[in-house]
């Protein structure tokens, strides 16, 4: 207990350097600004920037992913509120309520009750980062190579949870994307596997550059191909963006309530802030005691469903740093930076790495207070870029996923990896299949064949290795609720839907694993 | 059942065939993965098969064209997939910074951007890579083939 206390404390004096302080800052601006670009979504805005941690220290690195991610989700809120446009899909809640309080000469007042609520539900979800993730690292001790082969089939199962439109197409495109990262060296035989000639692809499919293609680049191709639209003049606001005590009092009971909502939806695969925001808003509108000003621009719903989508944040982290089992896309790139940093995720990160962990918990608690202040002090010059032209998004991203791919290991095969996941990317979106569930294998697919292979190897080939432990059985168990559980959360986001008024306005910014959002 | 699936249905096969061609190389320890992966795919697509025919079945066919490629404008597409190659292209030959200032200009100005905004979103990309790439990662970006 002490030293968990010891290593807390310790996190925040590391996080309190000016480097991490300017990290915090420097990301989280770029956040709000990705956020509110109806273009761009947060997991095409973290892969597009991870190139960037290469040289950064891990903690410093991963607080400014975790500053991204966090700003993006809170910076969608923007668009949605002064022109009725969802930077990410993220915030369709908030634009039912947002943009009425706008029409009302309101849109200072929603802003600041956005901005609050976002900073209360990231806040109140790092309290969940510290209190669950430690468990569960001691728990993952416990694990053998069994236990990791069923890992991966966990997060494996996953894919399905995160498709779209179609389960099956889902399993497809993680079975594609397992095919994909045998490619290199056989870790257990030392045979060259299906390498084309490419010496550069000795150690795999590079994992950032899939995720660049993947994400970033298929986003342009995909901006690319659509008429550019002028977006619509972002209302001016003369009223005073914050909020009172009094209003404070009002929302806090929402703001409690879908923290829990949200923090649950974080730690469940497959479901991510799309999902919660929805949830955070007929949870307000529930429990209300003003529910008619619901549908008229109510700060209630606005605060539902910003705390709800932020509280998400933290939560999600938790299965990601613990287990290595990303729930969805944003933590799935942002284990791709843990990874290129050389750490694994998994108990080390609480035990041989525990300071650099802690320090970057500390870094998401204060990357909360930088979102509060740089949302409110920058309203209104973000409102003004989230009118960006997609003219200007398509050259300006195609750019930087060249740059980004070729600063890995400064050669132009990386380039050409990345653009061909691009093009593979795009496909995927069009047809329906899942890109997510290409990078979640990729990820997933190494651990579980060393896992397989090991257990087998340990037990002279026989399969009874893998039904050997109560682990393995309970991870098992988790597998059929990973297959099973979108079909639920399918309905349940349905119902939701349905619930708040069914109508999600205007572009919101692509979100690869949740394209129906 | 949408036509165009059938074109997804294909591209797995095919890959499914790829992938089992050189695995089959392999020395036989190593082929075990590869070949468990390969008909896991191949399962994976042929219940796809099976469920698009029943759907065929029940809803009939339709061409899924409209939905997949209805808002896709060619004119557009077609000219910026073939600048983003010829960037490519040209980045290895002229280098990076003159190639990007090409690229730029020109995609700003196929899409009808406004000139200062022209201007303004390249200058602003251009000296983003050189600070964060080239001074904070100090990465050298390529110089090309001419200038070397």
């Amino acid at each position: 207990m002490l030293e968990t206390l010891a290593l807390m404390g310790g996190g925040f004096v590391n996080a309190l350097s000016p480097t991490n302080l300017f990290a915090m800052a420097a990301g989280t601006a770029i956040g709000i600004v990705i956020g509110c670009l109806p273009g761009l979504s947060a997991a095409m805005g973290v892969a597009l920037l991870l190139p960037m941690t290469f040289s950064m220290e891990a903690s410093t690195g991963l607080i400014v992913l975790g500053a991204i991610y966090c700003g993006a989700i809170f910076g969608g809120s923007i668009s949605a509120i002064l022109i009725h446009t969802p930077g990410t899909p993220a915030s369709a809640a908030t634009a039912i309520e947002g943009y009425q309080m706008t029409l009302q000469g309101r849109a200072g007042k929603a802003l600041g009750v956005s901005c609050f609520s976002s900073f209360c539900g990231g806040l109140l979800s790092c309290i969940s980062l510290y209190f669950f993730a430690p468990l569960l690292a001691q728990l993952a001790m416990k694990f053998g190579s069994p236990e990791y082969f069923w890992l991966s089939i966990f997060g494996l199962t996953i894919i399905a949870g995160v498709s779209s439109k179609s389960m099956i197409k889902g399993l497809m495109s993680g079975a594609l994307g397992l095919l994909i990262s045998t490619i290199g060296m056989d870790p257990m035989e030392g045979v060259k596997r299906f390498m084309f000639g490419q010496s550069s692809l000795y150690e795999g499919i590079n994992v950032t550059c899939a995720l660049i293609g993947l994400f970033s680049m298929s986003q342009a191709m995909i901006l690319a191909e659509k008429k550019i639209r002028q977006r619509a003049k972002a209302a001016k606001f003369q009223d005073k963006i914050g909020v009172t005590g009094a209003e404070i009092k009002r929302l806090t009971p929402t703001i409690l309530r879908s923290w829990i909502i949200g923090n649950l939806i974080g730690i469940l695969p497959g479901a991510g802030a799309s999902i919660a925001c929805f949830m955070g808003y007929n949870s307000a509108r529930q429990f209300s005691k003003h529910k008619e000003e619901f549908g008229h621009g109510s700060m209630e719903g606005v605060a539902g469903s910003e705390a709800a989508n932020n509280a998400v944040t933290g939560g999600s982290l938790i299965p990601m740093l613990t287990l290595g089992i990303p729930g969805e896309s944003v933590t799935a790139v942002l284990m791709g930076g843990l990874i290129i940093q050389g750490l694994q995720p998994g108990p080390e990160l609480f035990t041989k790495y525990a300071p650099m962990t802690y320090t970057f918990f500390a870094g998401f608690v204060l990357v909360q207070f930088f979102m509060l202040g740089i949302g409110i002090l920058g309203c209104r010059g973000f409102a003004q870029i989230s009118r960006l032209s997609d003219a200007i998004l398509i050259p300006s991203v195609a750019v930087l996923c060249v740059v980004g791919s070729y600063a890995i290991h400064k050669n132009f095969v990386d380039v050409v990896i990345m653009m061909i996941f691009g093009v593979l990317g795009y496909f995927f979106r069009k047809f329906d299949l899942n890109p997510a569930a290409v990078v979640l294998a990729l990820i997933l697919g190494p651990l579980g064949e060393k896992g397989l292979r090991r257990s087998l190897m340990l037990s002279g080939g026989n399969p009874a290795i893998l039904f050997s432990t109560p682990i393995c059985w309970v991870l098992m168990v988790m597998c059929i609720f990973g297959i099973l559980s979108p079909v639920f959360m399918a309905r349940m986001e349905k119902k939701t839907v349905e619930n708040a008024g069914g109508d999600i306005p205007g572009e919101t910014g692509d979100d690869p694993v949740r394209t129906s959002d | 059942m949408k036509k165009t699936d059938i074109g997804v249905v294909g591209f797995m096969y095919g890959v499914c065939v790829l992938f089992l061609v050189m695995t089959l190389r392999l020395k036989k320890a190593a082929q075990t993965y590869p070949l468990f992966i390969i008909t896991l795919l191949a399962l994976l697509t042929t219940l796809y098969v099976y469920n698009m025919v029943k759907d065929a079945k029940r809803l009939g066919v339709t061409s899924g064209l409209e939905e997949v490629f209805g808002e896709t404008l060619p004119g557009q597409f077609a000219p910026v997939m073939a600048m983003i190659v010829g960037y490519l292209l040209a980045m290895y030959y002229i280098g990076f910074y003159p190639s990007t200032l090409i690229f730029m200009v020109a995609c700003l100005w196929f899409l009808k951007v406004p000139k200062w905004q022209m201007a303004a979103s390249t200058l602003a990309v251009v000296c983003l890579v050189y600070a964060a790439f080239a001074m904070f990662l100090g990465v050298k970006l390529p110089v090309g083939l001419l200038f070397k």
